[in-house]
Order: C-alpha cells, then sequence, then structure tokens
C-alpha cells in the first residue's frame, strides 16, 4: 500500500529534480539577491531590505513607465492577438481552397525568432528607406509617412504590430484546435432551428471554446508580461526610454549598469503581477478537472 | 572477423592519439568585435601556425552586445581568457572587481613604453594597474566626402560659426548635415559631448566627466539648446533618434549626409563598403578652444585573471602577436589605427596617422568611458528628450546632475 503510495512519485522525481534545481531553485536566489545591493561580482553583498523594491516605486525614472508599457502591452495582446486569432481560426475552419497553405502562412511567423522579426521590421519602417514609408509616398499619401519608431507616441504600438505579426499563428493553432472539438451536430441543429451565423457564434462556437480560450488568455498573458527581443532589436527600449518594459529595464539594471539586486526586484515584480493570473488559471482548471 | 577486430582497434587508438593530442594542446577563448574580425582572423591563424601547441577559438560580437555579453559572464563567472574591451568605465568594471590579470610587472619587463603609444598605456591602466593591452588607439573627427563639399564650394570649417553657415548651406542644397543615429545615444553622443567641449572649455569638460563640476551648468544647457536647435531645423536625418548607427552610416556611405563623427577606424569601414578613403576628408571639431581637443579612447585586449596560468600566458602571447608591429604591417590597410609604435603608414588608410598625431596635441576621454554607465544612460535619454521636445535643455542639466548625485550616492 505504501509503495502504491509512493510510486507516482517515483515516476515525477526526475522531472522533479530539473525544475527545482532549474526554476524553483534559481528563482529563489533571485528573489534573495532583491534584498541585497550587489554588482554580480564583487565577493560581499550589502543587505538592504526592501530598498531596491522602494527605490523602483519611488525614485526610479523608468520603471514606473515600463510597467505601463507592459500592461497596455498585455491589454493590447488580449484584445487583438486573441481577437485576430480567433478571426483567423474561425477563416481557417472553413472548407477554402488552399486552406492548409493559409494556415501555414500565418503560422510561419510564429517560428521565426524575435530578433529577426525586429530586423524586418526596422527595416520595414525605416523612415526613409522603409517599404511602408515608401508605398505611401507610392500612392500620395507622403504626409503619412512618419518615423514610426521615433516618435514616443507611435513607437511602442509600432512595435507592437510587429509582435502581432509574430505571434498571432501559435494562438490561432490552439483555436483551429479547440474549433475541431466541436461537434458538427450542434450547427446543424441550430441551422435546422435557423440560427443566424453570429447566433450560432455567440451560442455555440464561444461557450465550447471556453477551455481553449482560457489557456490562449493565460499564455498570452503571461508571454506579454516577459516580452523583450522585439522590443530590444527594434527601439532598444528608446526613443527616449518609451517603449522600456520590464524585462528589457531588468537587462539594463542587471547587465548594463550591474545593479543585480535592482534587476532582481524587476523580475520578481514581474513574477508577482504574473501570478495574479496564474493563480486563478491554475484554480479554475483544477476546479474544472476535479468537476 | 580478425581484420575487422584489427580496423576496428586502430581507429579507437587513432582517435585515442588525436584526442589526447588535442588535450595537450592550451585552449584559449577569444571575444572580440564582429566587425574587426576580418582583419583578426587571418591573424589568430597564423598564431595558430606559429603556436602549434595553443588552439584559439574566437567568437565575434556587436559593439552593444559585446558589453552585455561579457558582463552576463562576468556574473556567471564564464568569461573568456582573452577579451576586446574599450577603456574607461566599460573596461575598469573587470579590473574593479578583480576579473583580470595585472599585467603592470609584464608591461615593464616586456618594456611595453617602447613599444605601444604612452597615450594608450595610460588608458589602458586604472587604478594604477596596467589591465589591458593596448590595441588601437581611436581617435574623432568628423569625415566628409569632400566631392560634396566641392561642389556646394564649401571647405572644412575652422571655426564653430563656420560650421554652422555650412550646415545651412547643406540643408538648403538637399543634403542632410548631420549623419547620427540615436538608437543606442552614443552615437549622438559623439556630437553633444563637442558641443560641450564648445561651451563649456576644456577644464570644465573634463570636471563634468569626472563628476567634480555640477552638470546643471550654463555650458550644458547651451549644449543642449544647440542640439534642439539644429533638431528641429531638420540638420540630423529623419527619425534619427531611434535610427541605429549603421543605418546613419549607410546613409553616409550613399552620399545622403555630409558630416559623420567616426574614428581612425573609419578607413577601414570605408574600404569594407567598397569606398576610396582618399575621397573622403576629415576635419577636427571646431570647438573654438585653444588646444582644439579631440575625443579618444583606447581599444585593448584584457586578460582573464582567473584562469590557470597556462591560459594566461597563451592569451598575453595571443594578444601580444595580434598588436605587434611586424604582424600589423602585413595587413596595415584593414587593421585600424594601432596604438603600437613604429606602424607603417597606410597608403589606403590616409587618416589613421594624421589623427594620431593629433591625439597628441590634446583629448578627452569620450563620455560613454568617462562617466559611470548610469549617468551615460541619463545622458543619452536626454539627447533624445531634448531633441523630441519632451524636456527643455534646462531640465535636461538637472536631470543630468541627478543621475550623477545618484550615482556618488550608491
Amino acid at each position: 500500500m505504501r509503495i502504491r503510495t509512493l510510486k507516482p512519485w517515483f515516476f515525477l522525481l526526475p522531472a522533479l529534480v530539473i525544475y527545482l534545481f532549474d526554476i524553483v531553485g534559481p528563482s529563489l536566489y533571485t528573489l534573495y539577491l532583491s534584498f541585497f545591493k550587489w554588482n554580480g561580482v564583487a565577493p560581499q553583498k550589502e543587505f538592504v531590505g526592501f530598498s531596491n523594491y522602494a527605490y523602483l516605486l519611488l525614485n526610479d525614472t523608468v520603471f514606473l513607465h515600463a510597467l505601463k508599457n507592459n500592461l497596455l502591452w498585455t491589454v493590447g495582446s488580449v484584445v487583438v492577438i486573441t481577437t485576430f486569432a480567433l478571426v483567423l481560426a474561425l477563416m481557417l475552419n472553413q472548407k477554402l481552397a488552399g486552406r492548409v497553405f493559409f494556415r501555414g502562412m500565418f503560422y510561419f511567423p510564429y517560428v521565426l525568432s524575435g530578433i529577426v522579426v525586429a530586423m524586418m521590421w526596422r527595416w520595414l519602417y525605416n523612415p526613409t528607406q522603409g517599404f511602408i514609408n515608401g508605398a505611401l509616398e507610392f500612392v500620395g499619401l507622403g504626409a503619412w509617412a512618419l518615423p514610426w519608431l521615433a516618435d514616443p507616441r507611435l513607437a511602442l504600438a509600432a512595435v507592437f504590430i510587429a509582435a502581432v505579426w509574430q505571434g498571432v499563428g501559435q494562438p490561432m493553432v490552439l483555436f483551429l484546435a479547440g474549433l475541431q472539438t466541436i461537434p458538427v451536430e450542434a450547427y446543424e441543429a441550430a441551422t435546422l432551428d435557423g440560427v443566424r451565423p453570429l447566433q450560432s457564434l455567440w451560442h455555440i462556437t464561444l461557450p465550447l471554446l471556453r477551455e481553449t480560450s482560457i489557456i490562449v488568455l493565460a499564455t498570452t498573458i503571461i508571454s506579454s508580461m516577459r516580452v523583450y527581443d522585439i522590443i530590444y532589436a527594434m527601439t532598444g527600449g528608446g526613443p527616449a526610454e518609451s517603449t522600456q518594459v520590464l524585462t528589457s529595464w531588468m537587462y539594463y539594471q542587471t547587465f548594463r549598469f550591474a545593479n543585480i539586486g535592482t534587476g532582481s526586484a524587476i523580475s520578481w515584480s514581474i513574477v508577482l503581477i504574473s501570478l495574479c493570473v496564474v493563480i486563478p488559471y491554475l484554480y479554475f482548471t483544477m476546479k474544472r478537472t476535479n468537476a | 572477423m580478425k581484420r575487422k577486430s584489427i580496423l576496428v582497434l586502430s581507429l579507437v587508438l587513432i582517435g585515442i592519439a588525436a584526442m589526447t593530442a588535442y588535450g595537450q594542446k592550451t585552449q584559449v577563448t577569444f571575444w572580440g568585435l564582429q566587425a574587426q574580425m576580418p582583419s583578426l582572423q587571418p591573424i589568430i591563424d597564423s598564431f595558430m601556425k606559429e603556436n602549434p601547441d595553443i588552439d584559439v577559438s574566437p567568437s565575434g560580437y556587436g559593439t552593444d552586445p559585446i558589453k552585455e555579453a561579457l558582463k552576463v559572464a562576468a556574473s556567471s563567472k564564464s568569461l573568456p581568457d582573452l577579451w576586446f574591451t574599450w577603456g574607461g568605465s566599460l573596461g575598469s568594471f573587470y579590473v574593479e572587481n578583480g576579473l583580470t590579470l595585472d599585467l603592470t610587472k609584464t608591461a615593464k619587463d616586456q618594456g611595453w613604453a617602447k613599444v605601444y603609444n604612452q597615450a594608450a598605456i595610460d588608458l589602458c591602466t586604472f587604478g594604477g594597474k596596467i589591465s589591458g593591452v593596448p590595441y588601437h588607439l581611436a581617435v574623432m573627427g568628423v569625415f566628409y566626402p569632400k566631392s560634396m563639399l566641392a561642389k556646394l564650394k564649401l571647405n572644412p570649417p575652422a571655426t564653430f560659426d563656420q560650421l554652422e553657415s555650412e550646415l545651412k548651406v547643406l540643408k538648403a542644397n538637399g543634403v542632410t548635415p548631420l549623419g547620427f543615429g540615436s538608437k543606442f545615444g552614443w552615437h549622438t553622443m559623439r556630437l553633444t559631448e563637442q558641443l560641450i567641449e564648445h561651451y563649456a572649455g576644456p577644464q570644465k569638460h573634463t570636471r563634468l566627466n569626472m563628476l567634480t563640476a555640477s552638470w546643471n551648468d550654463p555650458a550644458v544647457v547651451q549644449a543642449f539648446q544647440k542640439l534642439k536647435e539644429w533638431s528641429d531645423k531638420g540638420y540630423f536625418p529623419k527619425g534619427f533618434v531611434a535610427l541605429d548607427p549603421t543605418e546613419a552610416e549607410s546613409q553616409f556611405y550613399q552620399g545622403k549626409c555630409a558630416f559623420i563623427i567616426e574614428g581612425n577606424w573609419m578607413d577601414s569601414a570605408l574600404i569594407q563598403n567598397s569606398l576610396d578613403p582618399t575621397n573622403f576628408g576629415m576635419f577636427k571639431f571646431p570647438t573654438d578652444q585653444k588646444p582644439v581637443r579631440m575625443s579618444s579612447f583606447a581599444e585593448m585586449f584584457q586578460i582573464n585573471g582567473q584562469t590557470d596560468q597556462a591560459k594566461q600566458e597563451a592569451a598575453l602571447k595571443l594578444a601580444r602577436f595580434m598588436t605587434s608591429a611586424e604582424v600589423i604591417n602585413t595587413d596595415v590597410d584593414n587593421y585600424g589605427a594601432p596604438a603600437t609604435l613604429g606602424v607603417n603608414a597606410s597608403a589606403k588608410s590616409p587618416h589613421v596617422k594624421p589623427m594620431s598625431d593629433e591625439v597628441n596635441k590634446g583629448s578627452f576621454q569620450i563620455t560613454d568611458q568617462a562617466l559611470p554607465q548610469e549617468v551615460a544612460q541619463r545622458l543619452f535619454e536626454a539627447q533624445d528628450k531634448v531633441a523630441l521636445g519632451e524636456w527643455t535643455p534646462q531640465r535636461a542639466a538637472v536631470e543630468l546632475q541627478n543621475a550623477a548625485d545618484a550615482f556618488k550616492q550608491k
């Protein structure tokens, strides 16, 4: 009986050991470092308690702006990327000619690295030699040929568009998978009852996609809190720190300024904010599983 | 069957022998700039031929990526055996934290004073310790296409007022006067520091960089006012605050920009872009000071102070080889501006020697190496925000002083 109780733990043990050493251990060490002032290599660390966190909230000139950018990015990701992905999934779930090709075409950007996407879009946005401004001037809309990455009011949105182009593929595939599980009979019965397409979407598709939607939303929110490479490569956090997000500012603090304690405090701020999404998500999925 | 067994055994023995031979070689890892690898790789290959007991593994990085990669490596105790770095606050971090080999005694024993430019040795010295093998001694000047100025009947400006009037003429003739990209801040900084030198003068400028004078100073305000004025007049490329320096340089190479501040590596860069350096001129930025000082910095190779002695000796041998006059003279056209004495002048790099000679008449350390990194970052932010109209020049000066105060408190 005892062996039976312990058996699942034996199977879990290898993965658990890796998880503890590679994720839990370093995370706890980062939390520990967030209470110190340290440059990463000096033998002595100076304990400062919550000073690093207080500094970020009260004195750091970039942290709150970076947090705001992250929240904007998250809201944008939830609204734009998931909606766009759902629309694409609904369209590509139909019996269309070239359906497989289009699925691949929309998924393809997702397999590119953030750096490659950033380099492509930097050149697209180049103010004098880029395709976007060139096309606008060609069609007589030269007044709209703006310095997209140089205007603090536009830069974050411009980078976000590149991120949407890259990021819509994965949630689209998840939604497509979810749509395959919806029984065709439900739609047939609705059609017989005279239900219109939009009503069918609202009363059949969306409710039956609920679990897929929760997975997509949770992963989108967590990814949006971690966004870094596309922003760093496209703007470096500029112009004038206007596109800094928490991860890029953490990178500057840790590896440019050698403020390991401050950088660790930023990283745990990201964790705490992400937990606000992860914990309800886990609670919901466990509740559904137990039910 | 017997023959097969003998064959397999032979192969295994050969493999073991090869691995043993490999294992007896001293392995040296070297991190350098990607842009310098075309010049350094053949030198490294020659070194390995002459030193068959040393195996070198070079890796090339971009300008900003190598700064970050070295910091990551320092934090994770995985620094290479030999690495390229700049002076000032970029290179001093590794020295201050005991990560580099102290070369003071080696320099004395090997007579470096007769081998390297003393200015370069001084710029490789931190806290009284020589902590790098001098590689380049860089000096910044204003480059321009000769044909462009000739066409507009302009001469290299000798005074600040003359410079301003030429900027106006260039703009009126459809040329972008100043080729700068501010994505990382340091490219535009090359202009900002010259403006500070012009308005503050050499002594105050030096004290500003040492944080012994207040940045909340009328001279600093004037420098930012001039930056704002030139930005508003459209003297910079469109969207320059987000432009990558390589994009700004590309516009210069295409003949769309007139003036760009670059170092004495520019001849190599022009050659790599299929341009003839003799078609380009260079002048010292006219700060109207006496002497007219040029921004300068050293590039060096630092050796890992925490690796084993065999690797340190091999790394030092490699660094000395890469900076020896005999080796430099075999490819002087592509080497850049050596810190080594007794090197032949390159016919294809007409600007290297004149610029290297000028540094002895007066120079100041380039700002992003002179200042702590946090203060330099605030300067970059101030440049952008003043150009964008988000900060007044007065506020920029105040914010810089705030950054200096915060650093001193730290």
